[in-house]
């Protein structure tokens, strides 16, 4: 399986389908470039009907892109059919063929490659051995668990030995204990392997936990790339920061830029940030976004925003306070509870930040 | 482009070739053809007579030798056309140096095409001049001036044209294929179904509406004119009054026995739905058969039990009741397969809300039940519109298009484009309820889109009403069993009606039909493997790919589901009885026909059982290097197996009991049993027709059977399919 990695790069991809009634043409996608480099993970994260399994299904060779150019290393695959393409898909619904055992299952791709029958035995049982089903190669794929017969999908794709794997959505119709040990799982795997691969999903956790890299997607257009960190501590958008994590936006005004901060005008109240957006400058009405583990409870008047506590929320390690304010709901999140001082419900309150942990952002234009 | 300038090249070297062959055969036949003079005078006419024997519609010019001028004189013997040409080119200086040559013995062909008119029609005709030798060999007696019209050079002309322009047409669209798809596999696939329905569907049809505007070769709207005089419109109302009547009976019989079999208690469900399900399968003319034997002029029932004389079951009524039993198993399927889909707790909350049963099943049941309803009358209507053996048989003084269209090619009358006509008549009717009851009462179901089928059954029925219900079924079962029966009785019975003493004779029936049993058989096995795999490639191709001309191929596919089966036998017989394609007369045309007409229904299970099987599954398989026929082969084939065995099967029983289009197709070599026993039946050798009968239920009962346990063991593959 020692096989070179290599990178995956979309030069401006765009595809547009017929709508239902085949009159105007809906962009699925629109000039999506990025590049994927070799060995790295990289996720697509968006709400569903952002474009990401589109995007996915382009790089597989499901879909032809309208525009654009597709290439897997050096090689342009854009018209490639999926047969000839060096990846290897793993589907959200795994895929598996009813009709043939595990074994037969796994050996499949093994079997169009003409490999002698002993070499494919050998090698289909070590790879089930690899995701802990030595003993299930007789089985019929129903008659598996869903974990189960996530493992069967896995093995069989990487028994190929693709150059690039793409993984669509492969945990979602598991329980989420199980969810999690197969992120992990998949982790190690291809990170032993060293294989390039392209994770779609919508569910942030997964995306935080697996990625090198993170998409984030939104009606076909690609919002933001960053390393997961970046993106939930530094999104550039409204969008993004609700997307990838809770948060709080505050309407702001921009003023100026003293010492490395910048003075914005919040609910009458003038407040200190550090951090902002790109596309923000003085003068713009924009959000202020905060965490809600960023925010902290003070005696009423203290902090920036005044409000009251409407319900706490007891989860073990942190506390969950719903403040009322001016602005609405705000959530606030106490870690260690036990150490702070907690404020009953229906109490006065003031929700505080410090400057460097809270960023501003554009009002996102829908 | 050079494939183009290569047909071309090919076209005009092949054509000219041709040109200069059936030229220079026509000189030899010439050459051949004067040797054959006879010595006296007196026989010349006769034997100047025979020369379009040898060369088609060629005349002929005998010119006699006159010694003492010097010259050939023009002889009366000959066709008066060949006189007329020579009395217009006699000034010809061609025409003189061919002359000459005669006299040298040498025979000429004049440079020049010349135009006469021969039978009423300007032809073009080629002359060429050839002399009578005297027995010493060295002198010409005369010379014989031969019209040889071009025309029969030209069909071959046309054909090779047909081919060229063909050749370029399918060079063309596998050169777009290879160029502008990714996928030339499918771009094949899709290319091959085009031609077959372009081939089998649309032109077939296009010449039969080609013919019935055409008299004589000229444009006309005779054969319609004819059509919708009253004579036949009279046809019309009779088949619409017999569709309407079978339609409505039907209906409401498949709801009765629907309902008791899906929504009450009642206990033997499995042998009602089983007796009810057979008339399905049963041979065209079998209970047309066993009614005439029970009921007819010299019936058991009607003459040995009730002695009716006056009464007679030929006719509207008659039609009526064998259509009816033949076809209420329709209504039946179609009704019970909407029944069982009918949620239970539906009618459980409208109980729960203090409905009364009967408020219950008016408001609520019968109500959801109303598409399936409407859907199995149109589905009634259509086949009893089409069906042709029963009417064939049991008409009578009652006028139906189906019937009036076989007469008219078969008739006196022998006339195709009439009979065309006739059956497009039939059509209207059949393709509008074909269309209603495609996009207008399947988009009103709503039980498709309903929850699951419940495994409790709310009983809506009173037992009084329940024990009305079965005894009306069983009344009706009873009757069908009983036309079976009297069928079997039929095969041992020396002479029916007259004498009712046992004998094997009837047995011999068998070894005499034994060419036709095993052709149709064969040709059956044929179809179905052919008509099964195309119809699960369509399939695949209209589910999972996208093409252009997509809606276009799925229409054409479906559309000989709507069409009357005397239509599509007419137009093969016109389509396909000429030029390019002669097929009338050969088993190819048989088994083309069987695929073609079941084509639809295969793929409608295929497209089903397709739409079943979660897309990834090919995918994935793609995926890991599979292309198209691999993944079709090793993937979709097996796991579509069951509607692939079913539309074999089905393919084949149809095949098997098959009458309305091949009866126009069938030939000495290629016989149908389904025709034999028509021609028994209307020479009124009832016991030989019945043996051919039971024959051929037993085998369609048969493959039935083999059917049902091969495709039983894969139920397990296909719930696993739908839940993944």
């Amino acid at each position: 399986m020692e096989k070179k990695s290599v990178s995956v790069t979309l030069q401006n991809v765009t595809k547009k389908f017929k709508d239902v009634k085949g009159k105007a043409d809906v962009i699925a996608v629109n000039a999506a470039d990025f590049v994927v480099e070799p060995g790295e993970l990289v996720t697509l994260l968006g709400p569903s009907g952002c474009g990401k399994t589109t995007t996915l299904r382009m790089v597989a060779g499901f879909e032809l892109p309208t525009e654009g150019k597709i290439l897997i290393g050096d090689t342009d695959v854009t018209m490639l059919p999926p047969n000839k393409r060096d990846t290897a898909t793993m589907f959200q619904s795994y895929g598996l063929f009813p009709h043939m055992s595990v074994f037969d299952n796994v050996a499949y791709g093994l079997k169009l490659r003409k490999i002698p029958v002993d070499d494919i035995k050998k090698r289909v049982n070590e790879s089930l051995d690899l995701v802990g089903l030595a003993s299930y190669g007789d089985r019929a794929p129903s008659k598996l668990s869903g974990g189960q017969q996530q493992r069967v999908a896995l093995a069989r794709s990487l028994i190929v030995t693709p150059s690039v794997l793409l993984l669509d959505e492969p945990l979602s119709n598991l329980d989420a204990l199980l969810r999690e040990q197969m992120r992990v799982e998949i982790k190690r795997i291809q990170k032993t392997l060293g294989i390039t691969a392209i994770y779609v999903t919508h569910d942030r956790v997964e995306a935080m936990s697996l990625s090198d890299r993170v998409i984030v997607m939104k009606n076909g257009f690609i919002r933001q790339i960053g390393a997961p960190d970046e993106i939930y501590e530094k999104p550039d958008s409204r969008f993004v920061a609700g997307f990838v994590g809770k948060a709080a936006f505050f309407p702001v005004t921009i003023g100026e830029m003293v010492q490395d901060l910048w003075s914005c005008e919040l609910g009458g109240k003038e407040v200190k940030v550090a951090q902002i957006a790109p596309n923000v400058k003085k003068g713009d009405s924009a959000v202020l976004m905060a965490r809600p583990e960023s925010l902290r409870l003070e005696e009423k008047g203290k902090g920036h925003i005044d409000g009251k506590v409407r319900m706490n929320v007891y989860l073990g390690n942190s506390m969950e306070s719903f403040v009322q304010t001016p602005f609405g709901e705000v959530l606030v999140q106490i870690d260690d509870p036990h150490s702070k001082k907690v404020y009953k419900e229906g109490a006065d309150v003031s929700i505080g930040f410090s400057p460097d942990r809270v960023r501003i952002l554009a009002e996102d234009e829908e | 482009m050079v494939f183009i300038a290569a047909d071309i090249w090919m076209y005009n070297s092949l054509s000219t070739s041709f040109a200069s062959y059936v030229e220079q055969r026509n000189y030899n036949e010439v050459g051949l053809f004067v040797q054959t003079a006879p010595e006296d005078q007196a026989d010349m006419a006769a034997w100047l007579a025979g020369v379009s024997t040898i060369i088609p519609d060629s005349q002929a010019l005998y010119f006699a030798y006159d010694a003492s001028q010097f010259n050939f004189i023009p002889t009366s013997d000959g066709s008066e056309v060949a006189g007329q040409v020579w009395v217009e080119n006699s000034s010809n200086p061609d025409f003189a140096t061919a002359l000459e040559s005669a006299y040298y013995l040498e025979s000429m062909q004049l440079p020049s095409t010349y135009i006469t008119d021969i039978g009423g029609e300007r032809t073009p005709v080629r002359i060429f001049f050839a002399p009578t030798i005297a027995e010493n060999g060295y002198e010409a007696t005369g010379a014989v001036m031969i019209l040889v019209p071009t025309t029969n050079a030209s069909g071959y002309a046309r054909l090779l044209r047909i081919l060229a322009i063909g050749a370029a047409i399918a060079f063309f669209a596998i050169a777009w294929v290879i160029t502008f798809t990714r996928d030339p596999v499918t771009g094949f696939m899709v290319l091959g179904l085009f031609m077959i329905v372009a081939i089998f569907v649309a032109y077939p049809l296009f010449e039969a509406v080609r013919l019935s505007f055409l008299r004589q070769g000229h444009f006309s709207f005779d054969a319609w004119k004819m059509a919708l005089s009253p004579s036949y419109i009279v046809a019309l109302w009779g088949s619409l009054r017999l569709g309407v009547s079978t339609a409505t009976i039907s209906t409401i019989l498949g709801f009765l026995i629907a309902f008791l079999v899906e929504r009450t208690s009642f206990k033997q469900k499995k042998l009602i739905s089983t007796l009810a399900t057979m008339p399905v399968i049963s041979p065209p003319f079998s209970l047309s058969l066993s009614v005439i034997l029970l009921f007819g002029n010299n019936g058991l029932i009607s003459k040995q039990l009730l002695n009716l004389t006056n009464t007679s079951i030929y006719g509207l009524g008659g039609l009526t009741i064998v259509q009816t039993i033949s076809m209420f198993p329709i209504a039946f399927l179609t009704i019970s397969g909407v029944l069982r889909q009918i949620d239970s707790t539906v009618e459980d909350a409208s109980l729960d809300l203090s409905a009364t049963r009967w408020q219950t099943f008016k408001s609520i049941t019968f109500p959801l039940t109303v598409p399936g309803i409407l859907s199995a009358w149109m589905l009634v209507f259509t086949n009893s519109l089409a069906d042709f053996a029963n009417p064939l048989l049991l008409s009578g003084n009652l006028r139906v298009l189906s019937t009036e269209a076989y007469m008219m090619v078969t008739g006196r009358m022998n006339d195709l484009g009439g009979g065309a006509v006739l059956s497009f008549l039939l059509l209207l009717p059949t393709v509008s309820a074909f269309m209603v009851q495609r996009f207008w009462v399947s988009r009103k179901s709503f039980v498709t889109v309903t929850g699951k089928p419940s495994t409790t059954l709310t009983e809506l029925t009173t037992t009084p009403v329940r024990r009305a219900m079965a005894i009306v079924t069983w009344a009706v079962l009873g009757f069908i069993l009983m036309l079976y029966l009297t069928i079997i009785a039929g095969c041992f019975v020396r002479n029916w009606g007259i004498d009712y003493t046992f004998t094997w004779d009837n047995w011999k029936a068998i070894p005499d039909s034994w060419d036709s049993l095993t052709s149709t058989v064969l040709l059956a096995l044929i179809s179905a493997p052919v008509a099964g795999f195309i119809a699960m490639m369509a399939a695949m191709l209209i589910v999972r790919k996208k093409f252009p001309g997509k809606r276009l191929l799925e229409v054409l596919m479906m559309t000989p589901y709507a069409i009357p089966g005397t239509l599509i036998g007419i137009a093969y017989v016109i389509a396909f009885n000429k030029q390019p394609l002669i097929l009338v007369g050969t088993g190819a045309i048989i088994v083309i026909n069987y695929v073609i007409r079941e084509l639809p229904v295969g793929l409608e299970n295929g497209i089903t059982a397709l739409h079943q099987i979660d897309p990834s599954i090919e995918e994935a398989a793609q995926d890991l290097g599979a292309d198209m026929p691999t993944v079709f082969k090793t993937i979709v084939l097996p796991l579509v197996r069951p509607a692939f065995i079913s539309s074999m099967s089905y393919t084949f029983v149809r095949a098997m009991t098959a009458v309305s289009a091949i009866i126009f197709l069938i030939s000495a070599k290629w016989y149908h049993l389904t025709i034999k026993i028509l021609s028994y039946s209307e020479n009124l050798r009832f016991g030989l027709a019945s043996v051919l009968c039971t024959v051929l239920i037993v085998i369609v009962l048969g493959v039935f059977g083999l059917m049902q346990v091969l495709v039983k063991d894969d139920k397990l593959t296909q719930k696993t399919i739908s839940t993944r």
